[in-house]
């Protein structure tokens, strides 16, 4: 009897225990997306202690919002390309704009985006693009081109693709020279035989998030690799075998927002993080460690002077063309998710 | 002794090499002083000094705990009367095959389609009662689930073992349901029970794929903390994790033999 | 039904005696029900639904997900998933096979030694057997990285480009499944092994029967308890296996654990995912008939 007490005391105990961590902010966001000090600092300014989960592509964090998370967490920073999802899913909440004092530090192309027209939901945190990192001595070109993945006869090496759906498929397409949100059954036909004829291919090792192919470049496992720039670019910094370019064919480009879960438990706290964010100092702190242009104007002044004149980070005028960004299709989001499937599981 | 062809002790000792050396690598690259990369670089510890100063880890292993804990302490509660109730009371034939094929339900559904079940499951039932967010109390309800089977089995087994003697006598002398439950049947079932709940114990201990479709962000464990990390890039820390989790493993093993020799003596 | 009986020295009567025997067995009954056969079902009426455009369920009931599982799909028919399905099985079937061939030998040889030295050789099989799957399967990313001999003598081999590990590749999977169930099928089998009466073989012997005749006839029959434990532990489980074929096999080798996690992760597929659940289902139900055919009793350790 005595046994069954105690072990029923240690159930309510562990049950409190689990759902007390109540006065926290939690934050979901990319992995490696912000400097060791950037939450400690947050959590010193604002006396708010911080939980931070990860994900690894937008498809992963809307499973999981869309599976209960939308009242676990409070800041969450997905892509441009999938809010306008998020909204019809109902899974943002409105954005009360006399709690962001730091918004007018956005630049004014992040102001009113075409994927959030006046701000309702998202205050933009970094913005980047899709490149290739690889190894130096093992790929030509300056910059490299996707033909050393995509074209069978100009493969080098082992490679590793990206896995998100829109990201990847994007990549292909912008290598076929096509729109990256074509919806033309001809396009996708021969993008579906492309992808099947490269997953053939025996250097072809896996999809891997942004990370871990970062890694395996990294590690010498692969001589190439599809990682966002600020990923790739931290790498490079630390292995002087590598490099980091927007291949010359074109690209994806991307802009991170930060949002606000429509059930968040803790919105308050969550609206002190966007703001401390946005601030000038903080938007170049992070800007510097993560190697991502800034969208925001204030912070231009404290970037780093070297990454302003990389075109890594801040592309050319003329490359700025070349640059396509992924727009949310809709119903038409079907056709890439079966092509995908397809793709997977062939 | 026997004596056998020589191929049997080559493949016996073969499989056990081949089932062995993954962990010896394992084990080896966690004191490796380099980060990426394989080549030997020297000795160090201080991986195995990280690990112990990363909270998000010393949560996991935390979880991991309660979880186990809290779920075997239920799950061998309503296990150990199951069995009592299915093996010593006269059921009828239809009704008991019925019940039978519920208790081994658990064991044969293969458990990525409980899983699924699960999720689409607690999916629904959130819309009306908000407790049911991924999380500690979904997961704890999942290996209860499955793990209730597994401590009946091995009750059932142990009570089909007793012979009828034990309660007959108990009886004969006047003893009333409680006392005979409490005094004579708990105690000769003990074996069973403890054995029970160390199976139950380690099966939540390691389970990776109900975890997985009922996690919410508080409530990672070791298995699911382990497999983000690999997806991301295996860190030199995750070796030493897993190299601390198997040195565990073999003491467990260890006590629990001693502990079930220790039985069989009695 | 109200006539009195004796029941384990009991004087009761069989209305009395259920109802007590109901409050013991009624939790976990119920338990289990609630939480296990209903969200089955559950799973069962939702792979009848429709996936909204955004990914949530729409309840419109619609035969649209079998329809894909036989192949129909956006870009025309092909055979995929029932090439995950077919390949799923054949793989369970290959591992539990070589699981079991690795086993025998296995337990003879812990068997035939001395009593004093067998829990030591058993706490070697026990222990990996206990530790987490997730780690086993990652361990085997390190064996078979580019700079580790496996790899290295596969490349000298010719059958890899330098500097690639072996992985993702089917070979890796058979590797990560056969390392991850051997224990399952040896411990259950050792049990029959251990009881072994090694008088009939002799006697198979003495009559001059082939080493295989002796086998099938004297040790076989003997041994088939444990066998089919071990072919329970073994080959459900490894269909519906998807940590191992996820690190080992990546994207080039599914099996339809992966998909199924697939759905319900970053495919937002529910009621596609759910289709194929009850396919799997659907399979182990069938390998659970002929298991039961053949006169086998489904019993854990």
């Amino acid at each position: 009897m005595r046994k069954l007490l105690m072990a029923l005391a240690l159930v309510l105990l562990a049950a409190n225990l689990a759902f007390a961590a109540n006065k926290e902010m939690r934050l979901f966001i990319w992995s490696e997306y912000m400097p060791e000090d950037f939450v400690p600092n947050f959590e010193k300014q604002t006396g708010i202690k911080v939980r931070v989960d990860y994900y690894e592509s937008m498809e992963e964090m809307i499973a999981k919002l869309q599976a209960g998370g939308v009242s676990q967490y409070d800041v969450v920073v997905p892509s441009d390309y999938v809010i306008p999802t998020m909204v019809k899913l109902d899974l943002l909440a409105v954005l009360d704009q006399s709690k962001l004092p730091n918004m007018k530090n956005l630049a004014p192309i992040f102001v009113n985006p075409p994927y959030d027209p006046g701000n309702k939901y998202t205050a933009a945190y970094q913005w980047g693009t899709l490149g290739m990192m690889y190894k130096k001595d093992k790929v030509p070109g300056n910059p490299p081109s996707w033909a050393v993945m995509f074209d069978e006869s100009k493969q080098l090496g082992p490679f590793v693709l990206i896995d998100s759906t829109r990201e990847m498929l994007g990549c292909a397409l912008a290598y076929m020279g096509k729109d990256v949100n074509t919806t033309d059954k001809k396009d996708l036909d021969e993008l579906a035989a492309l992808m099947l004829k490269v997953k053939k291919s025996k250097y072809f090792q896996g999809f891997e998030v942004g990370t871990g192919a970062r890694s395996k470049v990294v590690a010498g496992a692969a001589i190439a690799a599809i990682v966002y720039n600020g990923d790739g670019l931290r790498a490079v910094a630390e292995d002087k075998t590598s490099a980091f370019a927007n291949p010359a064919e074109g690209t994806v480009m991307w802009v991170d927002n930060m949002c606000i879960p429509k059930k968040a438990p803790n919105p308050e706290a969550a609206y002190k993080f966007i703001n401390y964010v946005l601030d000038a100092k903080t938007g170049a702190a992070l800007s510097n460690w993560t190697q991502y242009p800034t969208p925001n104007k204030a912070a231009m002044a404290f970037i780093n002077p070297e990454d302003l004149k990389n075109p890594a980070i801040y592309p050319s005028d003329a490359y700025m063309k070349k640059l396509q960004f992924l727009r949310d299709l809709g119903k038409d989001t079907r056709l890439y998710d079966e092509l995908w499937t397809m793709i997977k599981t062939r | 002794m026997r004596r056998f062809h020589w191929l049997v002790p080559l493949t016996a000792l073969g499989a056990l090499a081949f089932l062995y050396v993954p962990l010896m690598a394992v084990a080896v690259f966690s004191v490796n002083n380099s980060r990426f990369g394989l080549s030997w670089q020297g000795f160090t510890l201080k991986w195995y000094a990280k690990l112990f100063a990363n909270e998000q880890i010393l949560e996991a292993a935390w979880n991991t705990l309660v979880l186990a804990t809290v779920s075997t302490v239920i799950a061998t509660v309503i296990g150990t009367i199951l069995a009592i109730g299915l093996d010593r009371y006269p059921w009828p034939k239809r009704l008991f095959s019925a019940l039978d094929i519920n208790l081994h339900l658990p064991v044969v559904t293969p458990e990525i389609v409980f899983a699924a079940a699960l999720a689409v499951a607690f999916g629904v039932l959130r819309l009306v009662f908000s407790i049911f967010e991924p999380g500690l109390l979904n997961m704890i309800i999942g290996h209860i689930t499955f793990q209730v089977s597994f401590v009946a089995l091995v009750v059932r087994a142990r009570l089909e073992a007793i012979s009828k003697d034990y309660e007959e006598a108990a009886r004969d002398l006047y003893a009333d349901n409680a006392y005979l439950l409490r005094r004579v049947m708990l105690p000769l079932l003990k074996p069973g029970i403890v054995g029970g709940a160390m199976l139950a114990f380690t099966l939540s201990l390691d389970d990776f794929v109900v975890s997985f479709f009922t996690a919410g962000p508080t409530s990672v464990t070791l298995p699911l903390y382990i497999y983000a990390i690999v997806r991301r890039g295996v860190t030199p820390e995750i070796h030493a994790l897993s190299t601390l989790a198997l040195t565990a493993t073999v003491v467990l093993v260890m006590l629990s033999e001693r502990f079930t020799r220790k039985q069989n003596k009695e | 039904m109200n006539s009195h009986l004796v029941w384990y020295g009991e004087l009761t009567t069989l209305r009395r005696l259920l109802r007590r025997g109901l409050y013991f067995a009624a939790p976990g009954m119920i338990w289990i029900l609630l939480f296990l056969a209903l969200p089955s079902l559950l799973l069962i009426v939702v792979s009848f639904t429709t996936r909204g455009a955004y990914g949530q369920i729409e309840w419109t009931f619609t035969l649209e997900n079998f329809k894909r599982l036989c192949g129909f799909g956006l870009y025309g028919w092909s055979a995929d998933y029932f090439i995950i399905l077919f390949r799923s099985v054949h793989v369970a079937f290959w591992t539990t096979l070589i699981c079991i061939l690795l086993s025998y030998p296995l337990c003879f040889y812990i068997a035939n030694k001395p009593e004093r030295s067998r829990y030591f050789w058993l706490t070697l099989i026990i222990i990996p057997f206990w530790t987490n799957l997730v780690i086993r399967a990652y361990a085997w990313l390190l064996v078979l990285a580019p700079q580790l001999p496996l790899a290295r003598i596969a490349n000298a081999l010719g059958l890899i480009p330098e500097g690639t590990p072996l992985y993702p590749s089917s070979f890796a999977v058979y590797l990560g499944m056969v390392a991850t169930f051997l224990p399952f099928v040896a411990l259950p089998l050792y049990s029959s092994v251990e009881k072994l009466d090694w008088a009939l073989v002799e006697a198979a012997n003495d009559l001059y029967a082939g080493k295989i005749r002796v086998f099938l006839h004297a040790i076989w029959p003997q041994t088939v308890p444990g066998i089919s434990v071990g072919i329970t532990l073994t080959f459900i489980p490894a269909m519906g296996m998807f940590v191992v074929p996820d690190f080992l096999g990546g994207a080039k080798y599914m099996l339809v654990g992966n998909l199924i996690q697939q759905q319900f992760g970053t495919s937002r597929d529910w009621p596609f995912g759910a289709a194929v659940s009850l396919a799997l289902m659907v399979l182990t139900l069938v390998a659970l008939q002929l298991q039961r055919k053949r006169g086998k009793k489904v019993e854990p350790i």
